[in-house]
């Protein structure tokens, strides 16, 4: 178990992450949010044991982070650390070899991820030669090359397209069902709902919500009623509760202040004629980010 | 497990053996070398005008032994200024002036000296030739001819010949020094040597070139591109600063060996075109009179307890300059910002090496031998400086001290600005940043 306990960094004066703390399983997966700056790659870089937290301590089952046990954490970095002029298979036996692998042992599982990702034909290519998509799936090769107990994934689907997305999602799964603990950071909301069972939401370093996704929405007053059909914008928006309504295409998102708006506007929508959709559904994560982080996140 | 140090050293190694540049730059280094040792062969090869001598074409309006006289004088004249004594034919001509300027239009190489008898000058000379002659011949034949004018000005005054020989003969001086441990080929050594050493001790200066921009280049390309995140996140900062300290240190000890073997390749060509290595004119020339004269000094036999010494003195320059590359390296964001932090370490190394041709033209300096002290400095100033006789062993053992010392301090305090700088991304108070890790010892 990864545990981040009353954790503070300071830069200086500058306090870059303000006791935080949370705590991930294994086969756990777990959001760490924030707009740039909010203290995200300090807390990444203090639980690979780069950074040496000011207050507090980070443990892997129960043992501190230090280069004896870093054997057995990935890390995949939000920009490109590939050394570019090197071979794939030459980047494999680098990054495998500081995991304390074998060259045989590492190969054998390049072979396997490079089949699993279609790339065995560029076994021998120089990375500079590889497509941005391309060299962001042997980072993630390289990262996972351990089969890791921890895995820090720092924005692991820049530049990949919808397709590669999933391969990737299929894989991080995977990797969770067997065991691994992993700390996943996007500013993509939707990869996050989709694989984040507990998130953190830092804002200047500290953080703002913490907990179970499903509780997270849960908690968070504000619903969003999709409706299909053709209602009139100008009716609904005058419900007292209605924060706005948008079109998209035949369809509508209504935003309302909380459940108790649902009824009023069922009972005006139900006067519509073909009306083929009421669904009542969680605010998006994205939605309760950009609410609890502010403007923020927009710049 | 494999050792993560040992396998970075090798990585950094091979990464730089194996590139196409270092073959490159390899083949085109031993080929300048090669060529530089035989370069005189080569110019012969081309052929030239040059390979032909010129002809000097003596007209006596004098007694008719001026082309005897002449002879003699032109061959002291030119082995004042060439090692080859025999570059010119001296020929007697019995023709008139008139018709030597007939053959000398239709032969570049000929030259003609009409001696006559000078009522006020005791002879004067016509001197014809078609086309201007250079500095060198004007100066060999001006000299031949000045001193055929005085020996003749001296059989006018009653010298016999006998008096005349000894008259031209060299004063034997005989050199007297008060410390008797003093000789004079030693002194032809230093001498020498002022002028020589800096000249030997430049693949050093060229080495630790080479061994700033390796470091510094592997460290900044790491870092740029971010490579330098996962690499640290394995192994510690001060396990990857000393793989690049000991991988850039192996390399160059392979550069400078490759260096040696082009020389000892260039020497061998001499020897089996024939030339040896004591053709005049030449690099393998120089080498080879340094040799003998150093033969003749104490130096040789002083090599057994100075070269280890120096030996100490290079490497732990070379471990100083490794790791202030390194840690110059971490601070910096771009490779651009490198390449402007190189220029001062340059300029060290290169005050050391002007300091060391200098330190023969100002004997005695108390500036110079302080700084032969100085870590960087002191790696090609103190073996000059000990050459020439200026300081002693003990003071190189100062200057090894110092070096050492500095490098105690790099290891000690520049590994907490490295840690601190390879993982930091902007240029923003950069030194306050830096100077404030000093004092830290966690990062």
């Amino acid at each position: 178990m990864l545990e981040v306990k009353n954790v503070t960094k300071y830069y200086g004066n500058f306090c870059a992450v303000n006791n935080l703390s949370f705590t991930v399983k294994p086969g756990e997966i777990f959001g760490l949010l924030g707009v740039n700056g909010a203290g995200k790659t300090t807390t990444f870089r203090m639980i690979m044991g780069l950074l040496e937290p000011t207050e507090g301590e980070v443990t892997l089952d129960g043992k501190k982070i230090d280069y004896s046990v870093t054997d057995q954490i990935g890390f995949l970095t939000e920009e490109r650390s590939l050394l570019t002029k090197l071979k794939v298979s030459e980047q494999a036996i680098y990054y495998g070899t500081l995991k304390g692998m074998e060259e045989d042992a590492i190969l054998k599982r390049l072979d396997e991820l490079l089949e699993k990702f279609e790339m065995s034909q560029y076994k021998n290519t120089p990375i500079k030669e590889l497509s941005k998509g391309n060299q962001q799936k042997i980072q993630f090769i390289t990262a996972i090359i351990n089969k890791p107990k921890l895995l820090i994934l720092d924005e692991p689907f820049s530049g990949l397209d919808p397709f590669n997305v999933e391969m990737f999602k299929d894989e991080i799964k995977a990797l969770a069902n067997e065991g691994s603990i992993i700390i996943f950071s996007s500013h993509r909301m939707e990869h996050v709902e989709l694989f984040c069972k507990k998130i953190v939401i830092l804002v200047s370093g500290k953080s703002v919500i913490e907990g179970e996704l499903t509780t997270i929405k849960k908690k968070y007053k504000k619903k969003n009623i999709y409706v299909r059909g053709d209602i009139n914008v100008s009716e609904i928006s005058k419900i007292d509760g209605v924060i706005s309504v948008s079109e998209y295409g035949d369809s509508y998102e209504i935003k309302i202040e909380d459940d108790s708006v649902t009824q009023k506007v069922f009972d005006k929508v139900k006067k519509y004629k073909d009306i083929t959709k009421f669904e009542l559904a969680d605010a998006t994560l994205n939605e309760i980010f950009v609410a609890k982080v502010g403007e923020s996140y927009e710049k | 497990m494999k050792n993560k140090f040992k396998f970075l050293t090798k990585e950094s190694l091979k990464r730089k053996i194996s590139s196409k540049w270092f073959k490159i730059v390899n083949i085109i280094l031993c080929l300048v070398i090669m060529a530089a040792l035989n370069i005189d062969n080569i110019i012969k090869m081309f052929g030239g005008d040059f390979q032909e001598k010129d002809t000097v074409y003596i007209i006596d309006n004098v007694d008719g032994n001026v082309y005897d006289v002449f002879s003699s004088q032109i061959n002291t004249s030119t082995s004042m200024f060439l090692a080859d004594d025999n570059n010119y034919n001296i020929e007697k001509y019995d023709k008139t002036l008139e018709e030597a300027k007939k053959e000398v239009e239709q032969n570049s190489k000929i030259i003609v000296l009409e001696f006559n008898k000078d009522s006020e000058n005791v002879i004067n000379v016509t001197f014809l030739s078609k086309e201007y002659k250079d500095l060198q011949d004007m100066a060999i034949l001006n000299t031949a001819i000045n001193n055929t004018k005085v020996s003749y000005a001296m059989i006018e005054y009653n010298v016999n010949p006998e008096s005349l020989a000894k008259i031209y003969e060299n004063v034997k001086i005989n050199r007297v020094f008060i410390d008797e441990e003093k000789d004079d080929k030693s002194e032809n050594t230093n001498m020498l040597m002022t002028t020589v050493f800096p000249i030997i001790i430049l693949p050093f200066f060229m080495l630790t070139i080479i061994l700033v921009q390796m470091i510094g280049a592997e460290v900044n390309d790491e870092k740029t591109t971010k490579s330098m995140e996962i690499i640290i996140s394995n192994v510690s900062p001060e396990t990857h600063l000393a793989s690049k300290v000991a991988a850039g240190n192996l390399f160059i000890l392979i550069q400078g060996g490759l260096l040696l073997a082009f020389v000892g390749l260039g020497i061998l060509v001499r020897f089996l075109s024939g030339s040896g290595i004591e053709s005049s004119g030449t690099v393998g020339n120089y080498i080879g009179t340094v040799i003998d004269l150093l033969k003749g000094t104490q130096v040789f036999s002083q090599l057994a307890y100075v070269l280890p010494l120096l030996l100490i003195l290079l490497i732990t320059t070379f471990l100083a300059y490794s790791l202030l590359a390194g840690i110059l390296a971490a601070m910096t964001t771009n490779t651009e910002d490198f390449q402007q932090l190189q220029t001062p370490i340059v300029m060290v190394s290169l005050i050391g090496y002007y300091l060391a041709i200098l330190a023969g033209l100002f004997k005695g300096s108390l500036l110079i031998r302080i700084l032969s002290y100085i870590p960087f400095i002191s790696a090609i100033l103190s073996p000059s400086l000990l050459v020439l006789g200026e300081i002693g062993i003990i003071d190189v053992l100062v200057a090894i001290a110092l070096t050492c010392l500095l490098v105690f301090w790099m290891i000690k305090y520049g590994i907490r600005i490295y840690k601190v700088g390879i993982l930091n991304y902007s240029s923003k108070d950069l030194w306050k940043k830096m100077f404030k890790s000093l004092k830290q010892k966690k990062v």
